[in-house]
Order: C-alpha cells, then structure tokens, then sequence
C-alpha cells in the first residue's frame, strides 16, 4: 500500500499541479484569456452559461467540504497528505469556477444569492447524501462517494464540456484542462486506496451501494434538468445559421454533440458517466446498482 | 501592484486565494526534494545526536498532524469562501510539513516513522492536540482558529526557528520552509481574529481562558522539546518567552 500512496506524495503534487501544469495559468487559464463576446451580450447565453458554471461551484464546494471532512476519518496519514492535496485542488475549483461567475459579471456582493437562485435542487440532493456520509466520518463510503462517483461524473461533464469549448472559448477550455487533470488523480486514488480497504470490510458493501444508487439517481436528475431546459445549443444553432459561418463540431465519446438533440446529448453522457461508474465499482470490488427511473 | 494598497475586502481575497498562495510558495519550494536542495549533503552525526533528532521530529510530526487535521476540520464551518479557501491552502501546507518530516526520519534511518513518531510522542503534545481538536469539533470557530493559527502556529514558529540555528544543514532546509508557511498561517489567524474582536470585543475574555488553558501543554510540549535536542536552559526559556511574547503582542487576548 504504501508503494502505490507514495506516487499520490505532496512532493509529486507540487511538482505535476503547480510547477507543472498549472505554471504560468491565472485563474487555471492563460493570463489576458477573456470569455467570448457572445457569451456576455446574449442575454440568453449570458444566463445560461452563469446557471452552467453554478452548479459547477455547487459540485466543487461539496468536494471541498467532503475531501477536507474525510482527512480526520483517514486511517493513515499518507490518505491524509493525499487527500490534503485534493483538498486544495478542490478550494482552487470553487475558487476559479467563482472567478468565471465574476468574470461573466456577477456582482461580488450578489454571489451566493446568484449560486442559490440558480443551483440545481437535484444536485444539492446528490451533495446532501455524500456529506451525510462524510459527518458520520465513514471513510470507505466517503471516499466511494466522493472519488468513484463524484469525482467520476465531473470528470466525464468536464470532458464533455472541453469537447464543446475547444475552439470556441480557449479561456475555460484552459480551465477546465486543468480541472480535468486534477480529477484523474482523484479518481485513481479512490480506486486504488478504496479496493484493499473494501476487502477488509466486507460488510460495508450494501450501504456503499445503496449510496451508489441513490447518488446516481440524483445525478441523472440533474442530468435531465440540465439538458432538456436548457436552451442555449438551439441558440447557438440559431446563431451559426444567422453568421453563415462554418459549422462548429464539437466530438466526445464516438459523437458530434453539435449534431445532436438534448436528448441525446444527456443519453451520451448519462451513458458514459454510468459505464465508467461500473468499471470503476467493480475494480474495487463494488456491484453498480441501477438507480430507480424517475 | 502592492496587496497592502488595496481595499480591505480585496486585501482579504487576494491573500486568502488559491493564487496567492499559488505565487508564495513558488518562490520558496521550487526545486526542492522533500523540503530540502537535493545537492544538500548529510552531515556525519553521533548516535546520540540521531537518536535526540528523531525524537525531536517525531513531536513536530505529532504538531503537523495535529495541524493537518484542525485545519481541515475547520474547513466544514468557516465562515465564508475565502477563508474556506485559505485553509485548503493551509492543509497542503501541513500536509507537505508531516510528509517532508516523516521523509527526513527515514532519511534517519527510521524504517517505520508512524509508528517511531507515536513510540516518542510527548504526552503534552498529545494532549495538546486532542485539545484542539475538541475546540474543532465543537465548531467554535473564534476559539479553534486560536488555538490552531495562533497558539499552535507561533509555538511551531519559535521552537522550530530556534531549533533551524543549531540543526544539521537538511534538517535546517526543510526547518526553514516550514517557517515560511508559518508566517502565511499566524497571519491569517491574526487578521481573522483582529476584525472579530473589532466588533465583538467580548470574545477576548473566551480566547483567554483557551489560552490559559493551553499555555502550561504549550510550555510543558515545548520543554520536552527542547530538552531532547539538549537545547541550554537559559535557551528553552528564551523560546518559552519568545512563544508567550509572540502570542501576547498579537494583542487578541487580555
């Protein structure tokens, strides 16, 4: 075990994040990058990307919250240095989410009226049954919660969200590039630590996957609020039409999400995010439990 | 432009951000290993003199932890994101301090260090810790940041700076990082601290029952301390003083 914690060391951390990829980056993104133009003045983008990037701080704030709680549940101190990094890597997330609210003009005074206006319900639920896990400092459901599933969906809505970005706003893109790399680490930390303590504590398994489900029904509930009200693509569409410009492509997962109805782009990602959850699951000894449909 | 020029509100976002912190620690930490330059070479030590350092380090190891795990706890009821931020900040800090640590003791020649660093733990840093992590427990967030970024931060600050002048050159490399956190996290305390006493002046008197409670660990940790590394005496009352004066010129207790 502690071969396998000794490449997730604070030394490794400072070397790869912040004297590696993060040098240079302002805010996670190239120094002078600006949102796009568009994105500021329609005002139907201008609200849709502030509700977007919401629920990406409300996501981040309930990862900072879990990652510092379950340093005192650790039962080592190398998963406490390893989760001391992810804490701040998550406080960074919350901070230059925060910075892209302000960046899209929310006033600093009117942020947590802007965060509670727009936060999805269904994600604060996701939240909630994650952080129950994590009062109770159970460290084996916490970390499932946290690194599997969790930290599973950000990085597949990250992923998905640098497919639509990439060409079109270099400024997120950059920042969520950085995210993304962050969340890698996370994830294989929580495969790696989580299977031999799983092992161990065999009767842990029902609760963990009762919480597997429950967290993953509030997920695909958040998944279709966010995708069949969601506007913005048809706007976007709307607009290409209207330049005669070429066609912007945006390819994720074998697709061209540009092509596609919200249906269809919330199928792919649900698709996705569950597929890599019962990969993930079952490498740490873990059985995916379907959610129930709403 | 010069942090200290800027408006209250916005002095206190850009020190407490991810950012700053960011730009602090590269200056310092770029191009060390394990908290020291990899070109720094051992020097030649007697048995007695390994065994008193081990010792030593094992109760900084004790005080990170327990630094570690009150930083973070505090996290869970901070007040407000910048603060929340700073401590995540101040978690990798702690988090870097037991790793570079642990990692000099098996430079040392210790195969086991946690279980070294709870065979040598002083009983008053114990109790010192367990205290603290009460005051974090129970969510009182004047009281715990005291005791966390005050007390604790400034008993650090002077028995590792006292220790930094005597010690072997690597031992004084990862000292001296140490210290520079140290200075980021008295700060924060200090100025966390300094506005609520401003408006709620009533506080002092709660800050200084913690504060007699946890002077006699403090100075008892301390001395046991000090004594391992055959610190003189008229040194480790020095450092007791040192401690007591740093803690009193903050002015937030009575």
């Amino acid at each position: 075990m502690s071969d396998f914690l000794s490449a997730y060391s604070i030394q490794n951390w400072l070397e790869s994040c912040p004297q590696g990829y993060l040098e240079g980056t302002e805010f996670g993104h190239q120094p002078g990058e600006k949102e796009p133009e568009l994105l500021i003045d329609n005002d139907l983008l201008h609200v849709e990307t502030i509700r977007a990037t919401v629920q990406l701080v409300v996501g981040e704030r309930c990862a900072l919250s879990a990652s510092s709680g379950l340093i005192n549940a650790a039962p080592d101190e190398a998963s406490k240095r390893f989760l001391a990094t992810q804490t701040l890597d998550e406080a960074r997330h919350v901070e230059v989410f925060t910075q892209r609210l302000y960046d899209l003009g929310v006033k600093k005074d009117d942020l947590e009226s802007t965060i509670a206006q727009y936060a999805n319900k269904n994600l604060v639920k996701f939240a909630e049954v994650l952080l129950e896990k994590v009062d109770k400092k159970d460290f084996i459901a916490g970390v499932v919660g946290q690194n599997i599933v969790l930290e599973g969906m950000a990085f597949s809505v990250f992923e998905m969200m640098l497919a639509m970005n990439e060409g079109v706003n270099p400024k997120f893109a950059h920042t969520l590039n950085g995210t993304i790399a962050d969340e890698r680490r996370h994830v294989g930390f929580g495969e790696n630590r989580i299977g031999s303590l799983i092992k161990t504590h065999p009767e842990k398994k029902p609760e963990i996957e009762r919480m597997q489900k429950e967290m993953s029904y509030w997920m695909l509930a958040t998944f279709t609020d966010a995708f069949r009200n969601n506007p913005a693509p048809d706007e976007f569409k709307r607009l290409e039409r209207e330049a005669g410009g070429e066609q912007h492509h945006a390819r994720w997962q074998g697709v061209d999400l540009s092509d596609m109805q919200p249906e269809a782009m919330e199928a792919v990602l649900a698709d996705t995010v569950l597929k890599e959850f019962k990969i993930r699951l079952g490498r740490i000894g873990l059985e995916y439990q379907t959610p129930a449909r709403r | 432009m010069d942090v200290h020029d800027l408006e209250p509100e916005q002095f206190l976002e850009e020190v407490h951000s991810f950012e700053f912190w960011f730009q602090a620690v590269e200056g310092y930490l770029s191009g060390l290993t394990w908290g020291h330059k990899p070109e720094t070479a051992e020097v030649p030590q007697t048995d007695l003199e390994r065994d008193r350092l081990i010792t030593v380090l094992c109760n900084y190891c004790v005080g990170e932890t327990a630094a570690l795990e009150g930083a973070s706890g505090l996290i869970g009821f901070a007040p407000n994101r910048q603060a929340k931020v700073f401590l995540s900040t101040q978690v990798a800090d702690e988090g870097r301090h037991l790793e570079v640590l642990l990692h000099r003791l098996r430079d040392l020649g210790v195969a086991q260090p946690e279980a070294e660093v709870e065979r040598r733990a002083s009983r008053s840093i114990l109790l010192f810790r367990q205290r603290l992590l009460e005051l974090v427990a129970s969510r009182d967030w004047e009281a715990a940041i005291f005791a966390q970024n005050v007390i604790l931060e400034a008993l650090e600050f002077a028995v590792f700076h006292s220790h930094a002048q005597t010690a072997d050159p690597i031992t004084r490399e990862v000292l001296q990082g140490i210290i520079k956190d140290e200075r980021r996290h008295i700060g924060f305390g200090e100025n966390e601290l300094g506005r609520r006493l401003a408006v709620a002046p009533h506080i002092r008197a709660r800050l200084g029952k913690v504060k007699s409670e946890l002077d006699h660990l403090v100075l008892d940790a301390l001395e046991e301390t000090m004594l391992s590394i055959a610190t003189p005496q008229d040194e480790r009352t020095r450092i007791g003083r040192t401690y007591l004066e740093s803690v009193e010129r903050l002015g937030l207790v009575p």
